[in-house]
């Protein structure tokens, strides 16, 4: 790695006061080795905006859990054509899907929990590819979960998915944004979107774990429907340190 | 060394299930037999020893382990098979790795 660990806690103070277009030229400027995690949904808006940043510089990845809609591949390929880069597509062990599917079945999301499922088609995958990056970007927005993305900085030090004896640097350009300002912004600078969101479509997953939502209803409730609200179990509460 | 492990106490005076299944799990390993303090950090209590060693070294997650080496800065680990591995040297189950990091990171799965 290039770069000096961060001091993240003291640069978020400064990033969360900018655009998400000026996070994303810092954390471009900054790192050599950096991708932006791409879902297939709205957070286009970042390979968007790091292309009219430095097009040359745009590492995109995306997680193909081998579970997503038709038209979540189609408009992959789509923004692969539109913006001509390389988007690196990876997937989940095999050997790993193989024995879930084999001892569970297709469908045990839905008699026990997403995780499960989501640990091995998701966050494995996502692992392997962090381990070889030195920051990445994600689309993540505070307003996704009232739940579990309420205090998304700009920019983190992701202790998760570090190299072991090394740092990775997360950076959230969209954390402040609303999906009104997300929208706003593929409406009037033209981005290609999802085909799914004209079918009411606002968060997109897996296919088996996404329905559309109703006027009204957050994005979560089209997401893991069946699962009660998770609660964040572990947080030691800031209010309570900080006194 | 010295190892430190620090567990929450919530507000409803029940312990976070998350330090429940750690301790479970390093008591089946063994691997109690490494930490040298265990701390509580009591959310009804500021003042009480976890809560201040969080405060010190701005952890806001739990459980939480302070490792201590002679004539260096205490190392903090709050993801538990990192410190398993880094730590401990032992190994730990894919598996069950990736579970933790999207149970302590609920916000993972919108990726």
């Amino acid at each position: 790695m290039a770069e000096n660990r961060l001091n993240t806690v003291d640069l978020d103070s400064e990033l969360s006061q900018k655009s998400p277009e000026e996070i994303i030229e810092y954390a471009l400027d900054t790192f050599d080795n950096i991708a932006i995690s791409f879902s297939g949904a709205e957070d286009v808006v970042l390979i968007d905006m790091a292309h009219k940043i430095n097009p040359d510089k745009v590492q995109v990845f995306s997680l193909d859990t081998g579970r997503l809609h038709a038209e979540t591949y189609r408009f992959i390929e789509k923004v692969r054509e539109h913006y001509g880069i390389e988007i690196d597509v990876v997937f989940p062990d095999s050997n790993a899907v193989n024995q879930l599917v084999r001892e569970k079945g297709l469908f045990s999301f839905y008699k026990d929990d997403h995780k499960e499922c989501c640990s091995i088609r998701k966050i494995g995958p996502l692992r392997r590819k962090l381990l070889t990056v030195d920051a990445w970007i994600t689309g993540q927005r505070r307003d996704q979960s009232p739940g579990t993305r309420t205090s998304i900085p700009a920019i983190q030090d992701d202790k998760a998915f570090a190299r072991p004896d090394d740092s990775l640097t997360k950076f959230n350009p969209l954390a402040n944004w609303s999906s009104q300002q997300v929208w706003e912004y593929i409406r009037s600078n033209n981005v290609p979107y999802n085909e799914l969101h004209d079918q009411g479509y606002v968060s997109i997953g897996c296919e088996p774990c996404t329905r559309p939502t109703g006027p009204g209803q957050h994005e979560r409730e089209g997401r893991w429907w069946w699962e009660e609200a998770t609660q964040k179990e572990c947080g030691l509460h800031a209010v309570n340190i900080k006194q | 060394m010295k190892i430190t492990l620090v567990k929450k106490i919530k507000q409803d005076g029940s312990l976070c299930k998350k330090c429940e299944e750690v301790q479970q799990k390093m008591e089946a390993a063994g691997q109690m037999a490494f930490i040298d303090e265990v701390l509580i950090a009591d959310e009804r209590d500021p003042s009480s020893p976890g809560m201040e060693l969080a405060s010190l070294y701005q952890v806001e997650r739990a459980p939480f382990f302070v490792v201590e080496r002679d004539g260096q800065p205490a190392e903090i680990h709050t993801v538990y098979f990192k410190f398993v591995k880094e730590v401990l040297n032992q190994k730990t189950q894919e598996k069950d790795e990736l579970k933790e990091i999207l149970n302590d990171n609920p916000d993972l799965d919108f990726i």
